[in-house]
């Protein structure tokens, strides 16, 4: 970029040093009709001229507003198309044409600096090459002899021949150093911008070259990539086949658990009451059946699309109530807050929770009283299983108190137990709902 | 933004290119400016120099009342080009203005004169017939009238009647020829006194260009761009300047000599012949021999006929009164009141047909010179009307001084004539090929 800025700068100096030689060339022009009106010598001037000049004030003040306008114009940002910019430098050549032609032809470097601020305006454009083309034979044709046959214009040299001969040639020649120092700075405007225009080549290939490096890598990456998606298949089979265990654990393990007690109970009162027996044995079918549906529940749930919601309560109560009646256990059961806003995972987790703490009062705490509480405090709900069985004082932990951890640490909860004074499991979950909505 | 401020900026140019600032002014709208020279155009002390133009604007704004009429006066004519042109280039110059005859190309070339041929067709009042197609012609560059006539002067032969009585020699015809024209001048020429010097001279001041225009040469074509010095016309008329010059035996004739009446012939502007024969000045100049006119000798080829110098009025090509110039020019070239003015006041001859013609310029005229037989008038309206407008080109008068060196050196050469017209026309045409 910074060698573009050189070509810009380049560009003002053009720019100043035409606004100077206009001048100087107006300047000149005016003195000299001055100078054939004071000397008397406005004839001979007519005669040479062959035509009809301005007045003397008007040259410099015509050539100075027209050149205003023609910087204005290139200084004019276009963000528009191609048609506005050919239209901006149409209107550009049109200006730089009538100053020339109000100069007699005696200057045409302007065409030159217009040629350059256009070739900033089609980097790399399909139309800079026809249209610097056509810029370059207007300034040839506007230098060569043609342009007086179909412009009848006073030519520069008239107005030079009213001086005398040295300063004449001393004008002229500052009028040619002037022209060709301003199509020098052409020539270092073309060449920093070639410049220019060959670093921003060398740019975009380096960049190619970088994006093609990064390219080869992405590729790797990807390899990679279908690496690790490999592996998390694995991953999720994996936690899949945990899940399964799980659910196997907690509807079979715990439907089984409840026969086994059930059917144990039976065997001891089948011959000392026969009733009770055949009681306590509708109530085994009654735990073997809850334990198919469980069995069906999970099959379904095991499938990501059938989990459906159902209602926690009285699932929890419904539970509660077999244990009850298959166990002989006697299960107190409190709830200070309604359970039926839980998402599927936490309803799941929470039932499972009680249910398994049930169980294992029952099965490994041979408790003859349990205490299910469940109470919100705040933005958490917190579910406590108490019993009076033997409690443990060392906690081996087993399948189902693994899993219950397991499944809160799914949802940000905690799980507490105590083995002192019977066993005490106390699970805390925060609750999602209770964040937005108080219920 | 910058494209209105730009636009401005064009606009502004524009007004200042165009003038239209000027319209601005209050005073500018209802006037028009005269370009005149105080003197006569035929160089003759007359007195009246404003006369015709000041009846002229009296009358213009009559016709057209609140536009007024304004001139500089106190521009002397061998001024009033360099004036003019000063003007032209401050462009200040008048709406209307005279053009000198010498100056009209170049004021045409330079693009100071309007075009006046749109004007001309689209004036139901204008009728080109009533001119002089000559003087028409004189006010016309490169097939477009750039300036109309205003009064013109055909050139003329003058001839001392005292003389030829004396010498028992007839006045030649109006359609004479170069050989009664050699004949007589042979016949003249001789000692009157007897004291062995030549005294009496056959003419004065017919160069080649009399002789060329009298013998149907036209030297120049019509841009100036080719000089015609091989026709064949040219060689007849350097050979009856040679037999002419040898007539007088290598004397040198001046004009002082036509002065004293020494001299039969002397070719000469019809304001000339006005001038002198008008009263005060005709005693000082020519009182000692009786004179009058007659046109020019016919060459072999030619006619009777010569070189019509006009005076012209041109519109300034940047003038913004277009109409109203229109009408004054009107007023002072196609107004016969103001036209016959001329025979008045002036020395040139009416560009009218009708009012050169008209039997009050007759008697004006016989009023001024005080004798009948001096003034052959039918000759006069002929003499405008034959006569040939002379060429006016760029590089016109450098062209012309080396055809006159040229004519010098082959007359006064032994080479053979048509071999140096072969070379001399190839170096002018040389010349005029640079131009």
């Amino acid at each position: 970029m910074g060698k573009r800025q050189l070509s810009d700068y380049v560009l003002i100096v053009m720019k100043n040093l035409n606004l100077v030689v206009i001048l100087y060339v107006a300047g000149i022009m005016a003195s000299s009709l001055r100078g054939y009106v004071l000397t008397g010598n406005a004839m001979d001037f007519l005669i040479s001229a062959s035509g009809l000049p301005a007045s003397a004030w008007k040259i410099p003040v015509m050539v100075l507003l027209l050149y205003m306008v023609c910087l204005m114009i290139m200084h004019m940002q276009s963000q528009g198309g191609t048609f506005e910019i050919i239209l901006k430098i149409c209107v550009e050549l049109v200006i730089g044409f009538a100053v020339s032609y109000i100069l007699g032809f005696g200057y045409m470097g302007i065409i030159l600096l217009i040629l350059a601020d256009m070739m900033k305006y089609f980097p790399g454009s399909r139309f800079r090459f026809p249209a610097s083309v056509i810029i370059c034979l207007f300034y040839l044709l506007l230098n060569s002899e043609y342009i007086s046959v179909y412009f009848d214009v006073i030519p520069f040299d008239a107005y030079l021949t009213y001086y005398q001969a040295d300063a004449r040639s001393v004008m002229d020649g500052l009028l040619s150093a002037f022209d060709s120092l301003n199509t020098f700075l052409f020539l270092v405007y073309m060449i920093f911008l070639l410049r220019a225009q060959l670093s921003e080549n060398e740019r975009i290939l380096n960049l190619n070259r970088q994006l093609n490096a990064a390219n080869s890598e992405l590729q790797k990456a990807n390899i990679q990539l279908e690496e690790y998606a490999r592996e998390e298949e694995q991953m999720v089979a994996t936690r899949e086949r945990n899940r399964l265990a799980r659910e196997i654990h907690d509807t079979l393990g715990h439907a089984l658990t409840g026969i086994i007690t059930g059917a144990e109970a039976c065997a001891a009162l089948m011959d000392v009451a026969p009733e009770a027996a055949k009681q306590q044995m509708q109530a085994i079918t009654e735990v073997a059946r809850q334990g198919i549906t469980d069995v069906r529940r999970s099959v379904k749930a095991l499938r990501p699309d059938a989990l459906e919601k159902y209602d926690l309560e009285d699932a929890i109560k419904q539970t509660i109530d077999e244990m009850r009646r298959v166990s002989n256990v006697e299960i107190e059961y409190y709830c200070n807050t309604q359970l039926n806003c839980f998402n599927g995972d936490e309803e799941e987790v929470i039932y499972r929770i009680v249910q398994e703490s049930i169980t294992n009062s029952i099965r490994h705490g041979e408790a003859s009283r349990i205490l299910v509480d469940i109470e919100r405090k705040y933005g958490t709900l917190i579910v406590k299983i108490k019993d009076n069985g033997k409690g443990c004082k060392n906690i081996q932990k087993g399948f189902g108190l693994h899993h219950m951890e397991e499944r809160l640490q799914l949802l940000q909860g905690q799980l507490t137990h105590n083995g002192d004074d019977g066993f005490t499991v106390e699970a805390q979950i925060p609750i999602r709902w209770g964040e937005t909505e108080e219920k | 933004m910058i494209g209105v401020f730009c636009a401005l900026l064009c606009a502004a140019v524009w007004i200042i290119e165009s003038d239209a600032y000027r319209a601005l002014m209050p005073e500018d709208s209802r006037k028009i400016t005269v370009g005149v020279f105080s003197d006569s155009y035929w160089e003759v002390q007359n007195g009246y120099s404003y006369q015709i133009v000041n009846d002229a604007i009296e009358k213009f704004e009559k016709q057209n009342p609140g536009v007024h009429v304004e001139y500089v006066s106190g521009v002397l004519k061998e001024d009033y080009s360099e004036w003019l042109s000063e003007q032209l280039l401050s462009e200040n110059a008048p709406d209307v203005f005279f053009v000198l005859g010498d100056d009209f190309s170049s004021f045409a070339n330079a693009g100071a004169l309007k075009d006046l041929t749109s004007l001309m067709e689209e004036d139901k009042d204008f009728d080109s017939s009533a001119f002089y197609s000559s003087a028409l012609s004189a006010g016309q560059y490169e097939q477009k009238q750039y300036a109309m006539p205003f009064e013109c002067a055909p050139k003329l032969m003058f001839v001392n009647r005292t003389i030829l009585d004396a010498e028992n020699i007839a006045m030649p015809d109006n359609d004479w020829t170069w050989e009664d024209f050699y004949k007589i001048c042979s016949a003249v020429t001789r000692d009157t006194d007897g004291d062995g010097m030549t005294d009496q001279f056959g003419e004065v001041g017919y160069t080649w260009e009399e002789a060329f225009e009298s013998n149907g040469v036209r030297l120049f074509s019509q841009d100036g761009s080719e000089c015609f010095l091989t026709d064949p016309g040219v060689e007849q008329a350097l050979q009856f300047m040679e037999r002419l010059e040898t007539l007088n035996a290598g004397y040198n004739v001046t004009e002082h000599e036509f002065d004293l009446g020494n001299v039969v012939f002397q070719p000469m502007s019809f304001s000339e012949f006005r001038a002198y024969q008008s009263y005060p000045l005709s005693v000082k100049k020519y009182s000692g021999f009786e004179w009058g006119c007659i046109p020019m000798p016919a060459g072999p080829d030619g006619e009777n006929i010569s070189t019509l110098d006009t005076l012209l009025v041109g519109i300034n090509s940047e003038t913004r009164h277009t109409q109203n110039a229109w009408e004054f020019v009107k007023i002072l070239t196609m107004d016969p009141d103001i036209q016959s003015e001329i025979f008045d006041y002036s020395e040139g001859v009416s560009v009218m047909r009708e009012v050169t013609e008209s039997e009050q310029t007759l008697q004006s005229l016989i009023e001024d010179s005080g004798s009948e037989e001096s003034l052959n008038l039918s000759i006069l309206s002929e003499a405008v009307e034959k006569s040939i407008v002379s060429l006016r080109f760029p590089g016109y008068e450098e062209a012309r001084e080396r055809v006159e060196q040229a004519v010098r050196q082959i007359i006064d050469g032994s080479g053979n004539i048509s071999t140096d017209q072969i070379i001399w026309n190839r170096e002018i045409n040389r010349f005029l090929e640079e131009q």
